[in-house]
Order: C-alpha cells, then sequence, then structure tokens
C-alpha cells in the first residue's frame, strides 16, 4: 500500500468527509450496539457468558459494564470529541470482539455473538460467525482510519486542526 | 494529545469527555444495581435459597435425582419445551420420582419480570404447575405489551385461582425482587440460554435430550 496516497486522500477535503461518514457509522454502531442491550442487563451478561472465556463473575461484570462504556465512545465518536482516543477504544472492542468470536468458533461453540441485544446459546446451525467477524473487521479498520487521521469534518471538537500527523 | 490554541476549547471539551464518563459509570452502576436481588425481597413459601431461589418440589424427598428447569416465560422454545415435557415433570413430581426446581429466569425483559411474579403468587396458591402449563399454552408474542396484570389474572382465573391475595400479588408485584434473586442466581449457576435443564448438577445435551419425550424422560430418571 503506498501510504502517501492515502495521507493525500485522508488530509484532503474528501479525506475529512470520509472521516465524518466514518465516525458516524463507528459511532452510530457502537451507540445503538449499547443502546439495544442497556435495557435487558441479565441478557446482556447471559451474552457475555456464553462465550465461555471469562470467569463468571468477571463476564456478568461485563455484560452491564460493555454496554454502557460503548455508548460513552459511541456519543465521543458522532458528536467528534475525543476523536483519536475513541477511535483508539471502539477499534480496540472491534479486535477484542473479533477474538472472542474467532475463539467461538474455533471450539465449536453455538452462539449469538450478542452484539446487538440478543446473544448466549444457539441451535447448531443458527451461527453468523464469518458475517459477525467481516463486520467488526470493518468497523475496526475504520476506527484505525480514524486514530490515524482525527481530523474530520463537522466535529465538535476543533483541537484537531493542531493535532495533525 | 495536542495543545489547544483557545484555550475555552479545551475546557468544553474536557467538560463533554467528563459527562459522557460520568453517563457511562452512573449508567453502569445503575444496571448494576437494579439487576441485584436482595436477601429481604419477599419469597413465597415454596422457594429455596439454596436451590438458588427456585420454586422446589418434593424438597424432603429422599434418594431422588435432582432437576433444575430454568425458563423464561416469554421464551417461545420454553413454551415448546413445556407441550413436549410438561406432564412428564408433572407426573415425576406427583409420583415423588425427582425433586424438581424451576427457576423462572426473567433475561427477555418486564414482561418475564410480570409473568415470573404472577407464576410465585400462583404458588402461594399450590398452583404453580397449573399456571405454568395455562401460561405456556396460551403464551403471548414476546415483549409486545399483552402480558399484563389482566391477563396474568385471567389465566389464573382459567385455572381456578379466585382468591383476591391472587388478585393483589399480581397487581402489586409483590415477588418483583425475588424475581431479581432469581436472575442473579441463574446468571452465577452459570446458564445461558432457555430453557435449560440440569440433573443432578449435569447439564442436558442440547441436541439430543430437549426436545425428544423419550430421550428425555430417560434422562430426568437419574
Amino acid at each position: 500500500m503506498n501510504l502517501n496516497l492515502i495521507d493525500k486522500f485522508a488530509m484532503g477535503e474528501y479525506g475529512k468527509w470520509f472521516g465524518l461518514l466514518a465516525r458516524l457509522i463507528l459511532g452510530g454502531v457502537l451507540f445503538a450496539a449499547g443502546w439495544l442491550k442497556i435495557f435487558t442487563p441479565a441478557k446482556s451478561q447471559m451474552a457475555v457468558r456464553a462465550y465461555e472465556v471469562l470467569p463468571i463473575s468477571v463476564a456478568n461484570f461485563f455484560g452491564i459494564a460493555l454496554p454502557w462504556f460503548e455508548i460513552g465512545l459511541g456519543i465521543l465518536l458522532v458528536f467528534g470529541i475525543a476523536v483519536r482516543l475513541s477511535a483508539m477504544l471502539g477499534g480496540a472492542l472491534m479486535v477484542l470482539f473479533i477474538a472472542a468470536i474467532s475463539q467461538a468458533w474455533a471450539r465449536g461453540l453455538s452462539i449469538d455473538c450478542g452484539c446487538f441485544g440478543g446473544g448466549g446459546s444457539v441451535a447448531p446451525g443458527q451461527t453468523k460467525y464469518l458475517s459477525e467477524i467481516l463486520r467488526d473487521t470493518g468497523l475496526a479498520l475504520l476506527g484505525l482510519y480514524l486514530f490515524r487521521y482525527p481530523l474530520t469534518r463537522f466535529a465538535v471538537e476543533k483541537l484537531a486542526k493542531s493535532e495533525g500527523e | 494529545m495536542a495543545t489547544s490554541s483557545a484555550g475555552g476549547d479545551k475546557f468544553t471539551r474536557n467538560l463533554v469527555i467528563g459527562m459522557v464518563a460520568l453517563v457511562v459509570v452512573v449508567g453502569a452502576a445503575f444496571s448494576y444495581f437494579g439487576s441485584k436481588g436482595s436477601t429481604t425481597a419477599a419469597t413465597p413459601s415454596s422457594v429455596s435459597k439454596t436451590d438458588g431461589y427456585g420454586i422446589v418440589f418434593n424438597a424432603d424427598v429422599k434418594n431422588v435425582p435432582t432437576i433444575d428447569v430454568y425458563e423464561d416465560f416469554q421464551c417461545p422454545i420454553c413454551a415448546r419445551f413445556e407441550s413436549i415435557n410438561g406432564a412428564t415433570l408433572e407426573k415425576a413430581i406427583t409420583e415423588k420420582k425427582a425433586k424438581v426446581v424451576y427457576h423462572t429466569l426473567s433475561f427477555l425483559g418486564t414482561e418475564s419480570i410480570l409473568a415470573a411474579n404472577a407464576s410465585a403468587c400462583a404458588a402461594d396458591e399450590d398452583k404453580f404447575l397449573a399456571f405454568h402449563k395455562a401460561f405456556y399454552s396460551n403464551q403471548p408474542a414476546e415483549n409486545a405489551g399483552a402480558i399484563t396484570a389482566t391477563f396474568l389474572k385471567s389465566i389464573g382465573a382459567s385455572i381456578g385461582i379466585t382468591s383476591s391475595k391472587f388478585a393483589t400479588c399480581v397487581d402489586n408485584g409483590g415477588y418483583a425482587g425475588w424475581v431479581k434473586n432469581v436472575a442473579e442466581a441463574g446468571a452465577k449457576a452459570n446458564v445461558n440460554s432457555t430453557p435449560t435443564v440440569f440433573v443432578n448438577g449435569k447439564e442436558l445435551d442440547r441436541n439430543t435430550q430437549y426436545f425428544s419425550p423419550e430421550a428425555f424422560a430417560k434422562a430426568i430418571a437419574g
């Protein structure tokens, strides 16, 4: 890949619009994912436990805390505040999700990712691991882009101007 | 992080970040304490704390297998499970062939809490199993607003519960705290799906033992 070309695109007028789009997609998805889970915390806990990675008490904690964390990141990204930090955390979260889903797939568990509510065990054959991983990969790449080029259109945060690479 | 040329911008930025962080922390704390059980919650008489706050049948029968059934009244597969295996479980209970513990989970939403509360009210009338059966055969669509106090009282009436105590219990949601306790115990027991059935602490095989009446009857024989 030619980084100079990407740099040129990202620093240019189109790049800033693309950055806005990236912010709205990543932020919007994070916000929606959190919003759909906060009203059913028991289900969200169940979704985290179903990955069979964390000790039960830790999984139950994450089931409660994660949706709110997603909402927080979503708000920051959509409004364009602390874009670098929130894009980094959002992207890292996606990488974490990809790892969690991959291990569930590799171990032959039958679960729903529980990304937008739902979750827990599902019937074998009803899993959607590949599409879940592809979606999260796309979102992680948007996070990476925003981490590298946090300067975007219509961001509340103005000081990004002095934050160029 | 970069420095700002305008001091006001930086202040606003930090203020917004702080506010968002506050929303996250307060929200998470709200969810945590909102779903936390209480040891002082009113509890139906047939409930055993040591059995995860479940509604227990044949608690004092010795040398029989213990069957833990985790369900959510709104879960459609639970209705299917009940129609296939409900009679088998009821038979095991009346013939004292098993100790059966029903755990009425409520992860599907507030209507599940209403239904679980009403089932506890029915348990006080010694009609839990009848209520359970009547509810599942009339199970409304999930979170469609159909499970109301009126609906739950009509289920009660259909199985001959006429007492005003039951009506008050359903109306007031007197066992809502207990419903949370059941949910919390279910989370600690690592139940990740409904229905989930344990026989002597061992989970049945979801592929083969849940929806075949013969396999299920064999599995719960211990």
